[in-house]
């Protein structure tokens, strides 16, 4: 019996100074989606930075606005120029936590994702579903859902109203791995 | 036969404009290996740029053609597309450069350790300098 203890504390430590206290990716994924009766607009995004603490299941996201890349030149440059106007806000962010961070195992689950997004200057509290799967030496975390202009204060100016949506499907993959200095 | 002068007229008009639209409308991205670079420059110095002033760094390189110069510390292939990272004196820092697809096929004559120069396109700075469609510009 004592000997079983021994290999659960020894096991334990073992884990326990395998453990990493940061997970990132520095090609974090995040594609949009706008899908309207003239046409769909599609953007994608390979540079995103997110970290997660593994201690507390909390969640840093930074995207650089200017690295979505349009199929069309001139929509890359009405998103820069008119409606996320990237030039002042530069970046979108989000800070929250993992929902029940410690039930996350190898096989992927379903889970939430709860905290505060920033685009265009101006925050909004959001939960997101996500689903996601964690091994000693990554944490995916996959999903998608909508956000709508209007909580953003981005403005689409009623010519081409038609052309983009008022809530745009937003998808992301990141693939953290475990955090070297 | 005036009447037919102004509706000929009016026609030719109107596909010139659509012409004109469509060109628009289907404009081209930025080709980095045609254009010269706007700024050539070390990726230390880019990096300490961007690490003590970004706000004065985002006006001065955002959406530049940069030409980067420095020592790969590390090259991947993520969803078939090229990353090679220079790095640079900070510690933490780096310049990540993302290669266009047709560069990507070129990753496996990078060697860590190398110098090299890069050119891209520059969005902005999070943990690193980020480049995107970035081409090889010497391989030494």
């Amino acid at each position: 019996m004592k000997n079983i203890y021994t290999l659960f504390i020894c096991l334990f430590l073992a884990s326990f100074t395998n453990a990493q206290d940061k997970f990132l990716t520095k090609n974090g994924t995040i594609t949009f989606f706008s899908k309207s009766p003239m046409e769909n607009i599609e953007a994608e995004n390979n540079q995103v930075l997110s970290i997660v603490a593994t201690k507390t299941g909390q969640m840093a996201i930074s995207i650089l606005m200017k690295s979505f890349m349009f199929e069309k030149a001139l929509m890359q440059e009405h998103f820069n120029e008119n409606y996320v106007e990237s030039d002042t806000y530069p970046k979108a962010t989000f800070k929250g936590r993992i929902l029940s961070f410690d039930k996350i195992t190898a096989t992927e689950s379903a889970t939430k994702v709860k905290g505060e997004l920033t685009i265009h200057g101006k925050t909004k509290e959001i939960v997101i579903e996500a689903q996601a799967k964690r091994t000693d030496d990554a944490i995916v975390m996959s999903g998608s859902f909508f956000i709508d202009l209007a909580d953003f204060g981005i403005e689409i100016p009623s010519v081409v109203k038609n052309n983009i949506a008022k809530k745009i499907e937003v998808s992301f993959n990141f693939d953290h791995k475990p955090y070297k200095k | 036969m005036k009447a037919k002068k102004i509706i000929l007229s009016i026609l030719i008009l109107a596909v010139l404009g659509s012409i004109i639209a469509y060109k628009i409308y289907n404009k081209p991205h930025i080709n980095v290996a045609d254009e010269n670079a706007d700024i050539t420059i070390s990726a230390s110095t880019i990096l300490a740029d961007f690490s003590s002033d970004e706000t004065t760094a985002n006006k001065k390189y955002l959406e530049k053609i940069i030409q980067v110069k420095g020592q790969v510390s590390d090259v991947s292939l993520s969803n078939g597309k090229g990353i090679v990272t220079l790095q640079t004196d900070d510690d933490f820092g780096s310049v990540i450069c993302h290669l266009t697809d047709k560069e990507s096929t070129k990753i496996s004559e990078i060697s860590k350790g190398q110098e090299l120069i890069i050119k891209g396109i520059c969005t902005g700075f999070l943990m690193d300098v980020i480049l995107v469609k970035s081409i090889i510009i010497n391989q030494q």
